[in-house]
Formats: C-alpha cells, sequence, structure tokens
C-alpha cells in the first residue's frame, strides 16, 4: 500500500509535467484547429535557454520567470513569422509546417548548445517527507506545487479575465468576435505565445529528471498527446485531468505489469491515445462533434 | 452630412457579383430600412459595410472612408453589427456573450447604467446570465443579440433581419425595444427586413433592393402610401 500511494505521489508529479505540455497543446488546438507537433521542441529550446541562464549564475526562479517570458515572446514571433502566412492554408499544411518547425528547432538546438546531455538543476531536494505512511521526495511535490500554480494560472486569464475571454470567443467564433472589436488575429498569436510559455515549463520540470538535450521532449510530447486525447482536445481542463491520469497511470503500469517494466511505458501512453480513439473519441471532456453531411 | 454614407458600392463574393452599385445614406438618429426579396444583396450590403466582403466604391462613417479597413477596426469606430444567424456565441455563457460588448468601453460606470437598461428590456437575459447561450431559445438569442449591439454603444446598428424565424408577440416586443434604443439614445439603425411592413413602420426611410441596385428610394410613409411599390416589392 506504502509502495502505490509513493508510485501515485510521483506518477501525480509526472502527470503534472505532460499537463503543462498537453495544456499547450490544447490551447492551440483550440485557437486553430491544429495540432501543434512542434510544442515539445519549443518547450526544449526554452529549456536549454533557462539552463543558459542558470549556468551564468542567475537564480533559479528569477531564470524561470525569464524563460517563461522568453518563451512567450517566441510564441508570438513563431505565430506571425511562420503561422500568420500560411493561416487560412487547409490544416494538413498546417500540421506539416509545424513538423517542419519541430525538426527545426530540434536542429537549431543541436547546433547552438550541442547534443551532450547535460544535468539540469532542481530546485527541490531530493530528500523525502512521510505524508500519511507514503514517503514523497521533496523534488515530486514541488513539481506538483509549480505544475499546479501555473494551470491554475492560466484557468483564471481564460475564465476570469477580460482577454482570456476575447481569446475564447476568437478561437470558437471568429466572425462573429472580429463583430464584437476583437482582434482575432492577434488573439492566435497571444494563444501561441501562452502555449509556449506553459510548454516551457513542462520542459523545465523534466529536465532534471532526464537530463536535458535537444530530443528530451520526444517521449513527454507522446504522453502529452495522449493526456489531450484522453481529456478531450479540445478542454484545458481535461488536458490537466488527462495529464495526471497519464502520469500515475504509466507509473502504477511500469511497476505493478511485469511485461511493461521501464521499457514499455511509452507504450501504455500509444495504448491509452489508441483506446480513447476507439471508445470515446471525444475524450473525457470533450463534446461530441456534429458534423453535417 | 449623413452618419453613414454607401456610394456606388459593388460586392460579390468570387467571380459572383452581388451589388452592382448601392448608394445609400443612413442619417444621424435615424431608422433606415432596407427592404428587398431574399438575394437582393440586403445582407451583403451589410456586410460590406464591415468589411466582410471585399467592396468597391465608397463606404463613409462619420465622414471617413472605411476602405481597406479591417471589420474590428470598422465596428471600433462605433457600428454595431448583428449580422444574419445573430452572431451569438454559443460556447459562452449569456453573461459573457453581454461582456464581449462591452469590453472595448472604458467608461465603467455608464457601462453599469447600460447593464441595469439591458436587463431592464430584456429581463429574461438577467434570470439566465449564468446559463450557457445555446439554451437560449430563438427569440431569446435575438434579445441577447440586440443587448449585446446596445452595449457595445454604437453611434450606429446594423440589424439584419432581427424578426427572422420568431413568433409574432416576440417580434412585436422586439422591435419596440428597436424603438426605444433609437428614440432614448439617438442611435441610428440600419434595418434589414423581410418583413417590409413592421419595417416601414419604424424607419423614416426606406430603400428597396432588387438583384443588387436601389429600385426605389423615399420616406416610410410615402413607400406605405404608394401601392404599386408595396404590391411590386413589398408584397402586402
Amino acid at each position: 500500500m506504502q509502495e502505490f500511494l509513493q508510485l501515485v505521489v510521483s506518477g501525480i508529479a509526472t502527470g503534472g509535467i505532460f499537463a503543462s505540455l498537453a495544456l499547450a497543446l490544447v490551447l492551440i488546438y483550440n485557437a486553430m484547429g491544429l495540432v501543434n507537433f512542434a510544442q515539445g521542441e519549443m518547450a526544449m529550446f526554452a529549456t536549454f535557454v533557462a539552463f543558459t541562464l542558470i549556468a551564468h549564475g542567475m537564480n533559479y526562479w528569477l531564470a524561470f520567470v525569464i524563460t517563461l517570458v522568453v518563451a512567450f515572446a517566441g510564441g508570438i514571433a513563431i505565430e506571425r513569422v511562420v503561422i500568420r502566412p500560411i493561416e487560412r492554408a487547409p490544416i494538413l499544411t498546417l500540421v506539416i509546417v509545424t513538423l517542419g518547425l519541430a525538426t527545426l528547432i530540434n536542429g537549431l538546438a543541436g547546433s547552438i548548445f550541442g547534443y551532450v546531455p547535460r544535468a539540469f538543476p532542481s530546485p527541490f531536494s531530493v530528500q523525502t517527507v512521510n505524508i500519511l505512511g507514503a514517503l514523497a521526495s521533496f523534488q515530486d511535490l514541488g513539481v506538483i506545487a509549480v505544475s499546479a500554480v501555473v494551470l491554475l494560472a492560466i484557468y483564471l486569464l481564460l475564465q476570469h479575465t477580460t482577454v482570456g475571454l476575447t481569446m475564447r470567443a476568437a478561437a470558437h467564433h471568429a466572425e462573429a468576435s472580429r463583430l464584437l472589436g476583437v482582434r482575432v488575429s492577434w488573439m492566435l498569436a497571444l494563444g501561441w505565445g501562452l502555449a509556449s510559455a506553459v510548454g516551457s515549463v513542462s520542459g523545465i520540470m523534466v529536465a532534471p529528471i532526464i537530463l536535458l538535450e535537444p530530443n528530451m521532449m520526444q517521449t513527454i510530447i507522446i504522453y502529452a498527446f495522449a493526456a489531450a486525447v484522453l481529456g478531450g482536445i479540445e478542454s484545458p481542463l481535461g488536458a490537466v485531468v488527462g495529464g495526471v491520469i497519464v502520469g500515475v497511470t504509466v507509473n502504477l503500469a511500469g511497476v505493478y505489469l511485469p511485461f511493461v517494466g521501464g521499457d514499455l511505458q511509452l507504450a501504455v501512453a500509444l495504448a491509452i491515445i489508441v483506446a480513447v480513439l476507439v471508445l470515446k473519441p471525444n475524450g473525457l471532456f470533450g463534446r461530441p462533434t456534429v458534423r453535417r453531411v | 452630412m449623413a452618419l453613414l454614407e454607401l456610394e456606388d458600392v459593388r460586392a460579390g463574393y468570387g467571380a459572383t457579383s452581388v451589388l452592382h452599385g448601392v448608394s445609400l445614406s443612413v442619417p444621424e438618429g435615424q431608422i433606415v430600412s432596407l427592404l428587398g426579396a431574399n438575394g437582393a444583396g440586403k445582407t451583403t450590403t451589410l456586410r460590406s459595410i464591415t468589411g466582410g466582403v471585399h467592396w468597391t466604391g465608397d463606404i463613409r462613417f462619420g465622414g471617413r472612408s472605411l476602405r481597406r479597413m479591417h471589420t474590428e477596426d470598422v465596428v471600433r469606430l462605433g457600428i454595431a453589427h448583428v449580422p444574419e444567424g445573430r452572431g451569438i456565441l454559443t460556447e459562452l455563457t449569456v453573461d459573457e456573450n453581454l461582456k464581449l460588448g462591452s469590453h472595448l468601453r472604458r467608461d465603467g460606470a455608464a457601462v453599469r447604467k447600460d447593464y441595469d437598461r439591458v436587463f431592464e428590456y430584456f429581463p429574461v437575459l438577467r434570470e439566465r446570465r449564468r446559463l450557457s447561450a445555446s439554451t437560449l431559445s430563438g427569440g431569446e438569442q435575438q434579445m441577447l443579440a440586440l443587448a449585446r449591439a446596445f452595449l457595445m454603444k454604437p453611434r450606429l446598428m446594423l440589424l439584419d433581419e432581427p424578426s427572422l424565424g420568431l413568433a409574432p408577440l416576440i417580434v412585436r416586443a422586439i422591435f419596440e425595444i428597436i424603438r426605444t434604443i433609437n428614440g432614448a439614445d439617438k442611435v441610428a439603425i440600419l434595418l434589414v427586413e423581410q418583413n417590409a411592413r413592421l419595417a416601414l413602420d419604424v424607419s423614416s426611410e426606406a430603400y428597396v433592393l432588387e438583384v443588387g441596385r436601389v429600385a426605389v428610394k423615399g420616406s416610410s410613409s410615402e413607400l406605405q402610401g404608394n401601392e404599386a411599390v408595396r404590391r411590386s416589392y413589398l408584397g402586402y
């Protein structure tokens, strides 16, 4: 039982990491119906920015905040420069462009920072604390806390501010929003900025666990896809719940299902994606789509 | 000088042209009806004004040309356009829809007063504030669209068939409020309607479109009194 609880707690921690990246995917999906395959690479690049700042002696949390701001600006810049000119292109074109973007950012990171895995600092100690009989590490609790704060901040922004309201309006119904004076195009850019910032949190949180290198997000993005699909790709809340469920499931499966072990954990995520698409394509929180034929 | 002036406006969708040179004007504070059969170009005329369709010619609002302006910038000059289908954001709540109407205003105290007036005009919206706009009936959605347009505090409202698909009793209530908004706030209104009798009742001037051109124009009372016009264009 104690082991089970510990696995659940650390599962929630990795789940929070998945949730941040999944929320980034959902934000862009909501804004333009597009799955951004470059989301993981954008997060990886931001993590390198944080690494560089910290390596130059900057305080961890200051570097964290500056990285979020840089990632936010970078997301907006990518939307304005790369996505805007092809905004009206077929969705497949846009998807291919994000794939190209992923390759580009990956190569860019490789050429600037190199492919040698680096240890990324964590602000949380690896000491454990006893909670109700389960041993939880400060590392896990810290990741959970940071993810919770970031996700809560996004929730408050979207649901309780005017800019959040106009972002949601622009995402749901561009034409009607324009007639109400909403600058829809800028709202899309803002969505990219926000997604980029949230995604970078997942990179910064996961880097101390899996080492920092240009390919580090390529498995994490699969878990994030699983989380987003499970939650219903349109639902920010779904992304968070999905992230936690995927994190815990993968963690438990790795230990309790002997054939899964550490090697097949990614397969569990893929199994979740397939199962959701077959059994409940709209996910847990998605709304059924009605299509007129 | 009129508040809104259209001069020889031509517009269309791709290769199909719909307007073949429409000129009309809406004086400050007046209600002007735009009548005509289905496909005459009434909706396209409204869409031209707010930049929803490509047009040539000239459109001026308050003396300023709207050429090559984006929809959101036209709207910010003080034009509230309630489009065909009402433009309700059904994924959002009633309250959120209303907030989108007032979100650009900085006159907080006046906004609060305007909310009070909106709920006085449409008490049902107050009851449903927290509900999803998708739960509203057609008439309630039309009320929400009007209320939201009112909260934009426009100098001009463009209303596209506010009576469409609504029960006669509700239509009467909605037109009563259109009249009130025009009277109390001096908001000019360009009213597109299939129901010519109703439109001529509330408007001071009217234009009748026929296949993308102005076929008849005049004061509303003149048109009401002219039997030939009524029979051949207005169908009553």
